[in-house]
């Protein structure tokens, strides 16, 4: 019987329309969460920014900016940190990442340093893990709505280790949002601290501050919170972009969907169609076996 | 309250702005004792201890736990860079009390993390 085929056509028809509410649900929540996420982004903004002011005056006033946070070391070992996200179902968003951060690996040990791995995000500890690079801290649940108590936890970790000279560096590979469309995955240098650019002609070099207690207190206690709020600038950045990556795949797979579901209906319809013809001929075929005997 | 110029106040925490607007008076503790801030004060920096913030506007008092951070007075401009503050009908006492939850909410660390 030809409805042995439409059947299973129209089973593919059902399975296929079920995903496609999945991805489309999906592809809903993660367009509201862009929208949070980008607050969220623009939110902090500020805050770095003050800190950033601060620290330029700071220099601009004692001429000078020192502490050990600052002082650009001989790199024998990189601390490389590795911001993916959890969940799949974004697209290239955490291959991209990993691409460019296993790449970067590779070029420090052809120059001869060491690298301590970070990762965060579940999808960086499974790629990692399966290539057996070993890591020095992992951290999991942070990358979808960060909190900055987990850029606190993350800078702790990363602070002590440079302080006790395990690291001599530390890079971030994250993924930058741009737009809506385009997310990049990007280096981001976080340790040393590249001290703002003192502008001599912005007219507050010759500002002379009163300090309390003193300047290198006040450096030494700004600076690791000056990490901390650029590390979690990184991880709000990075969830925005998530989510943005994944509104996009789960569009691109809503459509594909669409489209096969499409093409499916017009093979149910010539398999019915066909079935039809094949019936009306046994017909025709039968009554006319019966008018002729 | 007696007539004193007014002077801008930003209260900023890394989530968000918490409180921005026109001040006559503001205190603060910092690490060395409490400071006391008009309109046109010297430019200053100084680190905060964990306390209660008290910021005087033509309507009335406000009050503010913070979590430490950092006090910048300049051109007629106070900026309180803090990790976390929170804003009080509570008076001094209850913004002193927030404050040590916060003291105490951050010495747990958040996030999970192994070796």
């Amino acid at each position: 019987m030809a409805s042995a085929e439409l059947r299973l056509i129209r089973r593919r028809i059902r399975s296929v329309q079920s995903t496609m509410k999945i991805t489309r649900a999906m592809e809903l929540i993660a367009t509201s969460r862009i929208a949070k996420a980008r607050v969220r982004v623009q939110q902090a903004q500020p805050y770095t920014e003050k800190m950033t002011d601060v620290i330029r005056n700071i220099g601009a006033a004692t001429g000078s900016l020192s502490h050990p946070l600052l002082d650009v070391r001989e790199v024998e070992t990189a601390g490389v940190v590795v911001v993916t996200s959890d969940r799949g179902l974004a697209g290239g968003y955490n291959s991209n990442v990993l691409r460019l951060a296993e790449r970067a690996i590779a070029a420090h040990r052809a120059a001869g340093r060491e690298v301590r791995l970070y990762n965060v995000g579940d999808k960086a500890i499974g790629y990692f893990g399966y290539r057996k690079f070993a890591s020095a801290s992992e951290w999991t649940g942070v990358t979808d709505t960060p909190a900055y108590g987990d850029a606190r936890t993350i800078t702790n970790r990363l602070l002590e280790d440079y302080e006790s000279g395990t690291l001599d560096s530390v890079e971030v590979y994250t993924t930058r949002y741009v737009s809506a469309l385009v997310q990049d995955a990007v280096l981001w240098p976080v340790l040393p601290v590249q001290p703002p650019e003192i502008d001599e002609e912005a007219g507050e070099g010759g500002t002379s501050y009163e300090y309390e207690p003193n300047a290198e207190t006040i450096l030494g206690r700004l600076l690791p919170r000056y990490v901390e709020g650029t590390i979690f600038g990184i991880l709000l950045e990075a969830s925005a972009s998530e989510h943005a990556a994944r509104r996009r795949a789960m569009k691109a797979a809503t459509e594909n969907a669409e489209e096969l579901v499409r093409l499916l209906s017009r093979e149910a319809n010539q398999a019915r169609q066909a079935e039809i013809t094949t019936e009306i001929s046994e017909i025709v075929g039968g009554a006319e076996a019966m008018a002729g005997g | 309250m007696a007539d004193h110029p007014l002077f801008t106040v930003d209260i900023v925490t890394p989530e968000s702005i918490i409180w921005s607007g026109q001040a006559e008076f503001v205190s603060a503790m910092t690490t060395e004792g409490e400071i006391g801030v008009y309109a046109a004060h010297e430019p200053t920096m100084a680190a905060l201890s964990t306390g209660a913030v008290e910021i005087h506007t033509e309507d009335g008092t406000l009050t503010v736990g913070i979590h430490g951070g950092f006090l910048q007075i300049f051109q007629d401009t106070v900026t309180l860079l803090t990790d976390r503050a929170e804003m009080t009908d509570g008076g001094r006492v209850e913004a002193l009390r927030l404050a040590e939850d916060m003291r105490d909410d951050s010495a747990d660390g958040g996030g999970e993390a192994s070796g």
